[in-house]
């Protein structure tokens, strides 16, 4: 126990001093933010204009795919926000840098990742925020305390795919040289989750609940509130597979610190 | 900088040729990257495919706004091909040179920024068009059966998409511009990226926007990025006179864009700082 109290106090030490940097660059702060809200302005604004053609996909009205929309937003936040140093992975590994965080009496994947704190995740945690509030009330699903918990796990959970997804793509450049581009294109992935899995015929289905699981990241969890007469199976395993995900991810990033011999400089 | 611009004026096909070949080289290096760029393109055709064939399955109609489920898929999966072998980070080179101060060493090389930008973006659009685009596009026709007519439109296409990444091109150097204010490139460039995909009809085509909505952008000069040259792509049965007035609408959009840009440069090279100087 006094090990978690000890790494929390690291942790906010960190990210104290990460905010405190950003913050000098005040416009830099800014403009992200905006940028941020407008990104998934557009992204609302390209459902809206479907919606005016077309009345439903595959049977999910507008305001079902809002609410998936809304929630992998709220659960791409934690990605987005807390790891963000993942995409900064490969090219510490190739300057050499990396070693820095080889020599601290603490985890190296806790390190490097409480490293950097990205503010303008906050701003995306907003606008999903806002749009699982109005399709909620939209949809006229009723807000109970059990409800509410519920929407925390699968919220959680499905941040956990997502993070697992990243860290394998990020950790992949201690095996690979040179693989930085890689985690541009996973990252792509998180646009598809926002589709619910059923447009897919059943090999896709598969791929994308057991291979690259971003079926995970909004529409097996946000079943269960959306649609709770007919929940699957794999709805409920979701937290359990989350967090065994990410664990082995989590695995595969450490093993390939540990083999991380530096450039030889 | 009047060394430069004199040298600049006085064209030189070789020293561009050069740091078109350079830009290829260095591209070349990265083999694995194009790998997964082809992946990643075909993941997005699986999603958009599955996705569109959904839509399109909840209406009676086979066509929505003069679009079937066959063209929509050709439009978007290209225009999204067409995306990442334009994009060439412009933005974030500009961006970074200026934070690291290296933007200082190609400044005082004899050839003008602008042109030293535009010559390596061309050797790395050329490099992504035929290593990504050109087998996205023969996989596009093998899934859609040769939806795609194989004639005058092609070359139709090579006009209007060289033209379009040069409007590309401006407004990169445009927006990177800003970057010499802000001291600031991921949201500079995120939004640069978003307005010109969604205005442009490289997220949603133009055709499903509502009536004002699509008046407006055709106002601007983003449309002739996408639009115009997935449009002469996909139909073949456009009237010359059609086909030159939208190629000529590029150009003058051309010509304002760089206008536009090299004004903005000219005014904003004065206040270059840079870390250390």
């Amino acid at each position: 126990m006094s090990k978690v109290r000890f790494y929390f106090r690291i942790y906010l030490k960190i990210l104290s001093q990460d905010i405190k940097s950003r913050m000098s660059y005040r416009s830099d702060f800014i403009i992200s933010m905006i940028g941020m809200i407008f990104t998934n302005a557009a992204e609302l604004a390209a459902f809206y204009i479907m919606f005016q053609n077309f009345n439903s996909v595959c049977g999910w009205t507008y305001y079902e795919m809002l609410f998936l929309y809304g929630f992998s937003l709220v659960a791409l936040t934690p990605m987005q926000c807390l790891f963000e140093n993942n995409w900064n992975l490969s090219g510490y590994v190739r300057r050499g840098d990396f070693i820095k965080y080889c020599f601290r009496p603490v985890n190296v994947f806790f390190y490097y990742i409480s490293e950097i704190f990205d503010v303008k995740g906050l701003g995306q945690l907003a606008m999903g925020i806002g749009t699982l509030v109005y399709s909620w009330i939209k949809l006229e699903l009723p807000v109970t305390p059990l409800l509410l918990l519920e929407l925390l796990v699968a919220l959680a959970s499905a941040s956990l795919f997502f993070i697992g997804i990243m860290n394998f793509a990020a950790a992949v450049c201690f095996y690979l040289i040179n693989t930085g581009f890689l985690i541009g294109t996973v990252s792509k992935f998180r646009d598809y989750a926002k589709y619910p899995v059923t447009i897919f015929n059943k090999g896709f289905r598969f791929l994308f609940t057991f291979i690259i699981p971003i079926a995970f990241i909004a529409y097996y969890p946000s079943l269960v509130i959306m649609r709770p007469t007919e929940i699957p199976l794999l709805t409920w395993l979701a937290p359990a597979f989350g967090v065994l995900f990410f664990y082995a991810s989590y695995k595969f990033w450490m093993y390939g610190a540990s083999k991380y011999s530096g450039t030889g400089s | 900088m009047n060394q430069a611009t004199k040298t600049f004026t006085k064209f030189n096909p070789k020293a561009y040729f050069t740091l078109i070949k350079s830009s290829i080289m260095e591209y070349m290096q990265y083999r694995m990257s194009v790998v997964v760029m082809l992946f990643g393109n075909m993941m997005y055709l699986i999603i958009i495919y599955n996705l569109w064939k959904a839509i399109y399955a909840s209406v009676d109609t086979p066509t929505v706004n003069g679009m079937t489920f066959t063209d929509t898929m050709i439009y978007l999966v290209l225009a999204s091909a067409q995306f990442s072998f334009m994009e060439a980070y412009l933005v974030w080179e500009m961006g970074r040179g200026i934070q690291n101060g290296d933007i200082v060493i190609q400044l005082i090389k004899p050839m003008s920024y602008e042109m030293y930008q535009l010559f390596i973006i061309a050797g790395g659009n050329f490099f992504n068009f035929v290593v990504t685009f050109i087998p996205t596009f023969f996989i596009v026709q093998i899934v859609t059966d040769w939806a795609i007519p194989m004639g005058i439109n092609l070359l139709y296409y090579l006009a209007a998409v060289l033209l379009g990444s040069m409007i590309n091109f401006a407004v990169d150097y445009f927006v990177g511009t800003i970057c010499l204010y802000t001291h600031s490139i991921w949201g500079i460039n995120i939004m640069k990226e978003i307005l010109v995909t969604f205005l442009s009809g490289a997220t949603v085509p133009l055709a499903f926007f509502p009536e004002v909505l699509y008046r407006i952008v055709m106002f601007l000069p983003f449309h002739a990025i996408y639009n115009t040259p997935l449009t002469l792509l996909i139909h073949n049965d456009l009237p010359v006179a059609e086909v030159g007035r939208m190629l000529l609408t590029q150009l003058v959009w051309v010509v304002v864009m760089f206008a536009a840009a090299r004004g903005f440069w000219k005014v904003s090279e004065k206040v270059i700082t840079v870390n250390g100087g």
